[in-house]
């Protein structure tokens, strides 16, 4: 349980206004210029020190990230992208730091930029975010009006900031497309190597950090290493935001401290499992892309990154989809299955045609109009695109899929006999979808 | 004289000796078609056989195609009415039998062929010639 | 150098080396869709997957990671690289099976069948049965323009023919458009593609995707007969291979040749084929009472025979037109100068070359493989889109690749590339040469300078002032050196060099074309496959050529010769590399090849060439021309540069125009040809259209 005094994101639910002013009550933009004074190494040390590791899902140590910026700033500028394209279903943290505490945000990109020599920052947003784009853009407008940011600012280091709006596409939040999408190109991944770090934007050194990683920045550099490493289990550490979605009694995002149990999290802030912790069937831990956890294990499950891989899965987002024992799972992952089918590029072999034969497969399933021996099949699938395409889309394509048949075979197998033995009318088919 | 020695040391013309021998000891003649092969019967089930034997001498070189459709369903015990004893007249679109032409200079060649009279149509590969 | 073990084999490769590329060197096959050697990494296919120890417990795709970006061992061993390990081998099934789980199972009517890719990695890589059981993707067939036509079904998506058009055509004309599954490749809006170069593709696409119009469902690759041979449609003389069947050319298609034009061709090279079936002659014609009617050998050669021995020495010409090869040329040169007549000229438009200033001033000089070397390009009278769309290519290679300044001398142009237009007409060129304009300091900066005269330039009454100025200009800002020649001139057609090598040009007190195509200027002309000059009313001509043609209408007697396929015979091209192309085809009815109607005219004129045969004329011809054995090989030629410096002349205003107005149309064999007309009348529309 996180106290208050632990908070970093005072506002996150838009009780104070989210203007400059009320932001600097709440402690942004305090010292600003002290922290850059200290230096870059210095930044970078304390990121290092703190632990932080990156909120966007994968959970790379932010601060060796930004150390891996080179040290001297060519004939190629640097370049700092944050990346606001929250599109994975489940998670809804960054919106709540865009809508309502932007202004860290903004001194977190002030500052990340300073660390890694960068002089100008975009903020990638999601197509769908208008309002967040409206509310960051004003937060962004005052920034520049009070000096904070900006060729000529108070702080003694030109720094531009550019909103850039998306076009709603979720493969965009991936770091390498998103890049290609703000360099006004069609959002593909790109191969890597090379890194973002040596050629990224417009082949310049690029950081892509989260929404998150950058908008805590500020607060750690302020209040020390030492504290923010102090809170949650070692190798994950810090505070973060967790978005509580489902079938809760009060769905919400709430900053916790990382390493809280899973269901101290439902109970204390999500108002509990609908119907009582007995009727859990399963939990998303991190977005649509994580493997599902069974009830069974959600007992004592640790919300962190080791917790998480502890019980199979990944802890990704930190948006927490709660599924009662109502639902019906395998629909539930066709559609996901739907989602990811519809939100691969096309560019790879193996989430092009792998992510539609997965959708089809499964929404076979879940009508039951399917063999036991496709379930098997179906497993191999994921295999086959896990791991061999460009991005990370495939992965999270196959593991829902891969989560549900280690889990809830039985489930399958049973509306598949279910149907066999009294089958359905066949649906007129269709030619061609 | 050229008669005898077909039958003697020839199978392919007519009748052989023995069919010839059997036909008179004990064929009955059923009929002849068009072409002039006439057919014969032993009346009764062949023991050997279990149905009534049928036979046919051709005239001139023996060629099963040469028999036509009715009759041809008569030897082989399809019907038991030989087309000689029907009444049944052909209609004016049928065409006549005709046998096999295989083999002989009236057999088919295909278009293009060069066993085929005539002028060759063009071929693939052929050009367009240019004309003042 | 890296070191990496390949399946065991040590090996050391260049640092820019790809693993598959090194996997390569190692002997070792990997497959490969995407992957090109000459376009861009996409690495999207997912086909070349290997294994690489040390790294992620996945495999990585070949074609993308460098061998730089692989970690050696812990102590310092170099990376192990597996490309027969069962891991790669499941991941290789697993991709194959996803390629085919939308590609429709229609080989048996498909045209790519036998020259497939992926039917053939299939064999090798593929699982033998498929398990996807539901509905295949439909995708609607696109139009592309007349020559490539699309089976989109069939698509894999690997974005070669994207990545051609955008980075080798530069036209931009092919994109993917929505995502996902419904990815498909298209032109905007189905508008057909704007480039020359567009038949590429067809040989890119792994699949059945993109196939060739004007050939589909004519044969199948394992039918055909293949002649590797020369293309002549431009002076560049790509590589080609000739496919027949029969007597027929069924399709035509390039060659690597690394020296000129890599592997692509223009389409005009490739889809000409339909007019070598056209319009051909078969038979002697003679002109009796106005008309031309059909006659024999001996009746043509009888009326030639009557008409030379009735007519002055001096009153015979000879017009060598733009595709024969180098034997026939010089066999009628032999004649004509045993004839005593000096009229000889092989530059039907009047392009002022003469081997008079040395064999350096008619070469493309710098080469071609040259232009990726060159450091500034300056284009005088010339559009190498037109006139040499592979030699185009070239340059926007070298573009690409970066800091090349292109200008040019002549009419605005499109050129796939940045160029500057520093002017229009001679009067810039002057301004040049005398160094009064602001390029030739870039090209004094630069190491090596590229000045590319066109026949826009020289094809002109002042043409050898035109030269004059170029080659001043060339000489001042340091192009002409030891080590690098930038002086080169574009040819448009493909027998110019041969023919300035043989020395068919004007004798002593000779005619020029021009001069003799005037009115009463000879009484008997000799036009060998020249159709791009009209000779005035009153000579009697001889046509000796495979198409009828200009050249055809004007005659008096046509002796009907083999088109390209249809004969052996050496062509030089803008280089002067000396090529040689293998006869693929016979001509048609009664013709014959070329030197053989001169050798057997020679004879009835009774003044008897000395030889029987091809292998006694190219002896004959390489006595005198010693470099035309070396075949693939160019003999540096010298530049006579005060014979050059002495033509200083005053030089009209008028514009530099390319000769080659329609790509499309630059001889009768594409005159000839439907898919030619077809491609010309879009090109004049989208002209149009783009003028309004």
């Amino acid at each position: 349980m996180l106290s208050d005094k632990d908070r970093i994101f005072t506002n996150v639910y838009g009780l104070q206004p989210a203007s400059l002013q009320a932001a600097q009550r709440r402690g942004a933009w305090d010292g600003t210029k002290f922290l850059l004074e200290m230096g870059r190494d210095w930044i970078i040390d304390e990121m290092k020190k703190s632990n932080l590791r990156g909120r966007g899902g994968a959970g790379f140590p932010t601060g060796l990230k930004w150390s891996f910026m080179p040290k001297q700033t060519g004939d190629r500028p640097h370049y700092l992208v944050i990346n606001g394209d929250e599109s994975e279903p489940g998670t809804c943290k960054d919106r709540e730091i865009l809508r309502h505490d932007p202004h860290l945000l903004i001194e977190g990109a002030m500052i990340a930029s300073f660390a890694m020599g960068a002089h100008a920052a975009y903020i990638y947003i999601r197509g769908e975010f208008i309002a967040e784009r409206e509310a960051l853009q004003r937060a962004v407008d005052e920034a520049y009006a009070a000096r904070l940011i900006g060729q000529d600012n108070i702080h003694g280091y030109p720094f531009d900031l550019y909103v850039h709006h998306g076009a709603g596409a979720y493969i965009c939040g991936e770091e390498t497309a998103l890049l290609e999408s703000l360099e006004g190109k069609k959002g593909m991944p790109r191969l890597k190597p090379p890194f973002p770090a040596n050629m990224g934007l417009y082949g310049c050194p690029t950081t892509v950090n989260n929404v998150e990683s950058i908008a805590v920045a500020g607060t750690i550099l302020r209040r020390g290493a030492d504290w923010f490493n102090g809170i949650g289990r070692p190798n994950n550490v810090g505070t973060k935001l967790f978005g509580i979605s489902g079938h809760v009694g009060t769905p919400c995002v709430v900053e916790e401290s990382m390493g809280i149990p899973f269901r101290e999290l439902i109970e204390r802030h999500g108002g509990g499992v609908r119907g009582g912790w007995d009727n859990l069937l399963g939990i998303i831990p991190g977005g649509a892309s994580c493997p599902i956890i069974p009830a069974h294990l959600c007992d004592d499950l640790i919300m962190d990154f080791d917790g998480c891989r502890a019980a199979t899965s990944s802890f990704g987002t930190a948006g927490v989809l709660v599924m009662d024992k109502s639902t019906d799972v395998i629909r539930a992952i066709a559609r996901l299955s739907y989602f990811f089918k519809h939100e691969s590029c096309g560019q790879c072999t193996p989430c092009r045609e792998g992510t539609g034969w997965m959708w089809r497969v499964i929404s076979r399933m879940a009508e039951g109009r399917a063999q036991k021996r496709e379930i098997d099949m179906l497993l191999d699938v994921t295999k086959q695109i896990e791991g061999h395409t460009i991005c990370a889309l495939g992965d999270a394509a196959a593991w829902p899929i891969q989560g549900l048949i280690r889990h809830f075979r039985p489930e399958i197998e049973k509306r598949i006999d279910q149907y066999a033995a009294n089958p359905h009318i066949d649906p007129v088919p269709v030619a061609a979808e | 004289m050229k008669r005898l020695l077909q039958l003697v040391f020839t199978w392919w013309n007519g009748a052989t000796a023995g069919t010839l021998l059997t036909t008179s000891r004990s064929g009955q003649f059923v009929g002849e078609d068009e072409f002039g092969n006439r057919y014969y019967r032993k009346p009764g089930k062949d023991p050997t056989i279990g149905v009534e034997r049928r036979w046919v001498i051709y005239k001139g070189e023996a060629d099963g195609s040469a028999v036509p459709a009715g009759w041809k369903g008569w030897l082989n015990q399809t019907v038991h009415v030989a087309p000689s004893e029907e009444t049944y007249q052909p209609r004016e679109w049928q065409k006549r039998h005709l046998p096999n032409p295989t083999g002989t200079p009236g057999a088919y060649r295909p278009q293009g062929s060069i066993l085929r009279a005539g002028e060759r149509p063009a071929a693939t590969g052929d050009y367009q010639a240019w004309t003042p | 150098m890296p070191k990496l073990i390949v399946d065991g084999k040590e090996i050391e490769v260049p640092p820019e080396y790809t693993i598959l590329q090194a996997c390569e060197a190692a002997g070792a096959e990997i497959p490969r869709f995407c992957y090109h050697e000459r376009l861009s990494i996409a690495g999207n296919c997912r086909m070349c997957l290997v294994e690489v120890q040390g790294g992620p417990p996945k495999p990585v795709a070949s074609c993308a990671m460098g061998v730089r970006d692989l970690r050696p061992g812990p102590n310092g061993e170099p990376p192990v690289v597996f490309t027969k390990s069962p891991m790669v081998k499941k991941a290789r099934e697993g991709v194959m099976e996803f390629l085919l789980v939308n590609h429709p199972l229609d080989c048996p009517i498909c045209d790519q069948g036998g020259e497939c890719d992926l039917q053939d990695q299939a064999m090798a890589y593929g699982v033998d049965s498929s398990r996807f059981h539901e509905n295949k993707r439909a995708v609607e067939d696109k139009y592309i323009g007349p020559l490539v036509r699309t089976s989109m079904n069939r698509c894999i998506h690997c974005t070669r023919c994207v990545r051609f058009t955008n980075e080798v055509a530069g036209v931009g004309d092919l994109g993917a458009i929505g995502r996902g599954e419904d990815m498909e490749i298209t032109t905007y809006l189905e508008h057909a593609m704007g480039s020359e170069l567009q038949g590429n593709v067809i040989d890119l696409c792994p699949v059945g995707a993109l196939t060739s119009k004007p050939y589909a469902f004519k044969a199948r690759p394992w039918e055909l007969i293949k002649t590797e041979s020369v293309d002549v449609m431009d002076a560049v003389g790509s590589a080609i291979r000739i496919d027949t069947r029969g007597r027929e050319v069924m399709r035509i298609l390039p060659v690597v040749n690394e020296d000129v034009n890599e592997e692509w061709i223009s389409d005009k090279t490739r889809f000409i084929w339909d007019g070598l079936k056209t319009q051909r002659l078969d038979r002697p014609y003679i002109r009796e009472n106005g008309r031309l009617r059909a006659a024999s050998w001996s009746e043509a050669f009888a009326l030639i025979a009557a008409k030379v021995k009735a007519t002055e020495p001096s009153r015979i010409g000879a017009i060598a037109g733009d595709l024969n090869a180098v034997e026939e040329i010089f066999a009628l040169r032999q004649l004509m100068q045993a004839l005593g007549s000096p009229n000889l000229d092989c530059r039907q438009d009047g392009a002022q070359l003469n081997p008079a200033f040395g064999r350096g001033s008619y070469l493309f000089n710098a080469t071609i493989a040259g232009i990726e070397d060159a450091d500034a390009v300056l284009l005088i009278g010339s559009n190498p889109r037109r006139e040499a769309p592979v030699l185009n290519a070239r340059i926007r290679k070298r573009w690409l690749a970066g800091n090349l300044p292109v200008a040019y001398v002549g009419e605005a142009m499109d050129l796939t590339y940045r160029a500057e237009q520093l002017g229009a007409g001679a009067q810039t060129l002057v301004d040049l040469a005398n160094g009064a304009h602001g390029f030739v300091e870039v090209l004094r900066q630069a190491q090596r300078p590229l000045i590319i005269i066109g026949q826009g330039a020289l094809a002109r009454a002042d043409g050898a002032a035109v030269l004059a100025a170029a080659t001043r200009l060339a000489v001042d800002v340091g192009a002409v050196g030891d080590d690098w020649n930038g002086l080169s001139v574009l040819h448009t057609a493909a027998a110019r060099v041969g023919a300035l090598d043989v020395g068919f040009v004007p004798g002593e007190g000779g005619l020029s074309a021009q001069q003799m195509a005037a009115a009463g200027a000879l009484d008997v002309v000799y036009l060998l496959g020249a159709d791009e000059i009209s000779i005035a009313p009153g000579a009697f001509v001889i046509y000796q050529g495979s198409h009828g043609d200009n050249g055809a209408h004007r005659a008096d007697v046509i002796l009907p010769g083999a088109a390209y396929p249809e004969k052996s015979g050496i062509y030089l091209n803008t280089e002067g590399r000396v090529q040689v192309a293998d006869r693929a085809s016979f001509p048609p009815g009664d013709a014959r090849e070329d030197w053989a109607i001169i050798r057997a005219l020679s004879d009835v004129l009774g003044h008897r060439l000395g030889y029987d045969n091809l292998g006694a004329l190219r002896e004959a011809l390489v006595a005198e021309v010693p470099h035309m054995a070396d075949r693939n090989q160019i003999a540096a030629g010298a530049l006579e540069l005060p014979a050059i410096a002495a033509a200083i002349a005053q030089m009209e205003p008028a514009p530099f125009a390319s000769p080659v107005v329609d790509f499309y149309l630059t001889n009768p064999i594409a005159r000839a040809s439907a898919v030619m007309a077809e491609c010309s009348a879009l090109a004049r529309g989208a002209v149009a259209q783009a003028a309004e």
